[in-house]
């Protein structure tokens, strides 16, 4: 029942692969939970009004306070962002997952799984040493780490090709890739705190006084809570 | 209009500050902010409301707890109610309510099942929309071709359902059915069988378990029963009874709030709801007459603004001689021509004057001293079934009461419901009215929300039970369909239902009932299925034909299993035990004739052949264990007019595609202003 269309592409039309029913599954799931969120908070006694969000296209509620409110946007985690991998630690590893699967004839044994990427640990090797290792660039640490360190490979064939929708394929050209969401201050709070850490855990290691410790632990502490603080408003 | 709206909120926009984002040059110049309707919004929209509603969907629904910033509260299921509630300045939102309140407003029930049919539907045509080959990848004209697709998916099922429905309804729900009749509906018990009056009690106990809760549903449908057959006109058709209980059913009902509901009972008579006047003196008299007036006794010359002319006969000229035209003198000369009036009634008998309108202190005076009662302002409802039940026409000019004016009651006294001091009166019986017995029902609640929804529920009840007994649409093809297999199989028994025509023969009379739990929504499933592979033709029109059949079949499914959401296991069983139900039965026709043959004549010694009298037994063993095994009954009328008014929304609000935001001169505030209050904007929609 192609109404606009001409024959060509009709005939051209294939079932959607594994990878897009499992896009289309989770969007599925992610609006029925939409759904069911908006409906609590109208029975709340939220207004619903009759305008989208300019982000996600979710229709907006208003609560008393007059205040607008996107379900989908404060609550849910945003979609387009849970696959970005230079973002979230999941879709790197999924990513690194996908890729293993590809290389696995050619490349040598798999390795154990790469443990979910720290904050506070140098630099990871178990990610990097699968596919062929790349010199580390000095301001890639903590979780885009994985994600960032196999954009430039463009040898390996993944199996199953994603349909290039913006969601799954992560943009492959720039090493370090901005998305639009995080505003490079927040870049450069993060970096700035990654290396007062790593002076610190220096520090620690060669300290002999017990108060100097103390105190380093502490700040290595506060620089894991303003990590994670920073993390939290990327996203 | 627009030009100047937009000015005015511009004014507005600069004067809350927001002026500087805002160049006011362009903003005269530009159009009104107009909204593309994507399908997924629809869906999002009508979904939002799904959830809403589920959670006090099915008989282990939940209630919902309304509470108000003065401290009221009130707990109440009923999904109109819930909906209702809602702030909702969406607008296809407020139109998805607002179908749903006209179809509850008519049949009663099935609010919040319109809706999960409304969101089931929609999101099947939603999958099978994005499933459709797209033209190209851009993001306008994949929206644009799945609006397309949708819509017109939507239109095709309207349309298969207005052709096909009440047929696939006759082969495949009602043969399961049982037909209920009016007339045994307080005739006695039948032995055999699950008997008319006990399942016309199951209909309204169903009904109120689903409204009202598991503790009062069986005492209200036994009360709501006995009102209904003391209202039974013996002549007539049953569904002008129930449609003049409708009717009048503000008159015939008294809330009364403060007591538990099983104070609640039915009044022999009918109550007016106003208090005396005048004392009511204490009549030792057996019959007391009344009269209705519905103006005024003494008539009212002078209003605000109005100036009066006074002028006098020359006979009156002549005696007085002073000459003053006072108005003193006017008013007391209509007083005495007002004590000629009351001369005048007392001659008749006349002891109770029933006002529509306040009177004046003048004719109460009187009316004491002539030891009449007076109540005034009754409404307008209630002086009608008055004048209907006694067979009084109202006074309408005063001076001339006649004998036919005046209604012989058997007695006229005050009765103390709850707070309120009410007059109640009761008829004789005379054979010139049809013979009923006039009863007036007493509701009590334990607070005035609480007596509200029961007041509320038994207004839906009544409608219920008037769509239940409406005929369901038949197309000229099946009615002769029909007759030709009356005909064949019912050779000798044709000249024993003389007065029954042919095709009313054939099941499809009004009043079908079949067990409640989402046996409509099987057997429907089931009966479209096997519509859709029996139509086994290969080219397009065909196969999509299929594709309706099954995508209306699967959406149907919802229903069952929202019901039985708390345990999918018995969704399973419940599903189980239907296709076995059905599969029991091989030739549809056959069951049609053999089902209403036992409806009808039941058990009746009609001679019989010895292998039609076995299947007899069979099938009515089945449909009585249909009967026994389930909790409640639902009407099939209500449920096919729930499915075709779901269609009818579904295909309107897939033709919406753009929102226009309108802004009167009332409501100046743009859209983003988040500060100052509002009322709400205008909405307009446009194809």
């Amino acid at each position: 029942m192609a109404l606009n269309g001409d024959d060509n592409d009709f005939f051209d039309w294939e079932p959607p692969t594994e990878a897009e029913m499992k896009v289309i599954q989770a969007r599925k799931e992610r609006q029925d939970k939409i759904s069911k969120l908006m409906g609590g908070y109208l029975l709340k006694g939220y207004r619903m009004l009759g305008d989208c969000c300019d982000v996600c296209g979710t229709i907006l509620l208003q609560d008393k306070q007059q205040k607008l409110y996107c379900v989908s946007c404060q609550e849910l985690d945003s979609d387009v962002d849970k696959d970005n991998p230079a973002l979230n630690a999941q879709a790197a590893l999924s990513q690194v997952r996908e890729r293993q699967l590809a290389a696995q004839a050619a490349a040598p044994p798999a390795l154990p799984p790469a443990p979910a990427p720290e904050l506070n640990e140098g630099p990871s090797t178990s990610q990097a040493s699968v596919l062929v290792p790349q010199p580390r660039p000095e301001h890639c640490e903590g979780a885009a780490a994985g994600g960032r360190a196999l954009l430039p490979l463009p040898a390996v064939p993944s199996p199953t090709t994603p349909a290039p929708t913006p969601a799954l394929v992560p943009p492959r050209a720039p090493v370090s890739p901005q998305s639009p969401v995080i505003p490079p201050l927040l870049q450069e709070a993060e970096e700035a705190v990654l290396i007062k850490l790593r002076w610190a855990t220096s520090q620690l290691q060669s300290s002999a006084s017990l108060e100097t410790s103390i105190q380093l632990c502490s700040l290595i502490a506060s620089c894991a809570n303003s990590l994670r603080s920073l993390k939290e408003l990327s996203q | 209009m627009g030009i100047t709206a937009l000015q005015q909120t511009t004014e507005e926009a600069s004067s809350l500050g927001y002026g500087g984002s805002v160049p006011v040059g362009l903003m005269v110049a530009e159009m009104p902010p107009v909204e593309c309707l994507h399908l997924d919004h629809v869906v999002q929209t009508v979904c939002a409301l799904e959830s809403v509603v589920l959670r006090s969907f099915g008989p282990e629904g939940g209630q919902v707890l309304f509470t108000r910033d003065t401290g009221q509260a009130m707990l109440s299921r009923s999904g109109a109610r819930i909906l209702t509630a809602l702030r909702l300045e969406h607008p296809l939102a407020r139109m998805v309510v607002e179908c749903v309140l006209k179809h509850s407003s008519v049949t009663g029930d099935g609010s919040k099942t319109f809706i999960l049919l409304l969101a089931s539907l929609l999101r099947m045509i939603h999958k099978m929309a994005c499933k459709e080959p797209n033209v190209s990848h851009t993001y306008t004209s994949r929206q644009t071709a799945e609006a397309s697709t949708a819509r017109h998916l939507a239109d095709k099922i309207l349309a298969f359902a207005l052709e096909e429905l009440d047929n696939l309804i006759a082969m495949g729900v009602i043969p399961y059915g049982c037909c209920l009749s009016w007339e045994d509906f307080t005739a006695k018990k039948h032995l055999s069988g699950p008997s008319n009056n006990d399942c016309v009690q199951k209909l309204l106990k169903s009904f109120f378990h689903s409204r009202l809760g598991r503790s009062h549903c069986d005492f209200i449908s036994k009360l709501t029963c006995e009102l209904l057959t003391h209202w039974k006109f013996k002549r007539d058709q049953p569904s002008l009874s129930l449609e003049f209980v409708n009717d009048n059913l503000d008159a015939l009902h008294t809330p009364v709030s403060g007591f538990p509901i099983s104070c609640s009972r039915l009044i022999e008579g009918q109550v007016i709801h106003r208090d005396f006047a005048t004392p009511c003196p204490q009549t030792e008299q057996k019959a007391v007459k009344a009269a209705v007036f519905s103006g005024y006794l003494q008539p009212k010359l002078l209003n605000a603004g109005q100036v009066l002319q006074l002028g006098c006969g020359e006979q009156w000229m002549e005696e007085n001689s002073k000459n003053n035209r006072s108005i003193v003198q006017f008013s007391a000369w209509t007083e005495r021509s007002l004590e000629c009036v009351f001369a005048n009634l007392q001659s008749l008998g006349v002891s109770v004057i029933l006002s529509a309108v306040k009177q004046s202190a003048a004719v109460l005076s009187l009316a004491a001293q002539a030891e009449m009662c007076v109540v005034e302002c009754v409404s307008e409802d209630e002086l009608s079934l008055f004048a209907q039940l006694s067979g009084a026409t109202p006074v309408s000019d005063c001076w001339m009461v006649e004998p036919e004016h005046v209604a012989t009651l058997t007695f006229c006294r005050p009765i103390l419901l709850g707070a309120h001091r009410y007059v109640h009166v009761a008829f004789n019986d005379s054979e010139e009215r049809v013979t009923v017995k006039p009863c007036s029902l007493v509701i009590c609640g334990l607070g005035e929300g609480q007596t509200d929804q029961y007041t509320c529920a038994f207004r839906d009840a009544i409608r219920m039970l008037l769509s239940t007994w409406e005929p369901m649409g038949m197309t000229a093809t099946t009615a002769s369909k029909r007759t030709l297999q009356s005909t064949k199989s019912t050779s000798s028994h044709v000249d024993q239902i003389p007065n029954v025509p042919p095709f009313q023969q054939c099941g499809l009379q009004p009043g079908y009932v079949i067990p409640a739990g989402g046996t409509f929504e099987f057997l429907l499933h089931h009966a479209l299925l096997q519509n859709g592979t029996s139509c086994s033709a290969s080219d397009d029109i065909v196969t999509s034909g299929l594709a309706v059949s099954q995508l209306l079949a699967n959406a149907l499914l919802i229903v069952p299993r929202q019901i039985y959401s708390h345990s999918p296991r018995h969704f399973l069983q419940a599903q189980a035990r239907f296709q076995t139900i059905i599969q029991n039965h091989s030739h549809p026709f056959s069951l049609v004739y053999k089902q209403e043959h036992s409806s009808i004549f039941g058990e009746s010694a009609f001679p019989l052949e010895e292998d039609k009298l076995t299947k007899h037994r069979f099938e009515a063993d089945v449909s009585a264990k249909l009967f026994m095994s389930d909790s409640g009954l639902e009407s099939v009328s209500c449920k096919y007019q729930l499915l075709l008014a779901v269609l009818q929304c579904l295909s309107s609000i897939l033709h919406v595609d753009t929102v226009l935001h309108t802004h009167t001169a009332l409501h100046t505030q743009s859209r983003r202003l988040a500060n100052t209050s509002w009322e709400g904007t205008d909405d307009e929609t446009e194809d």
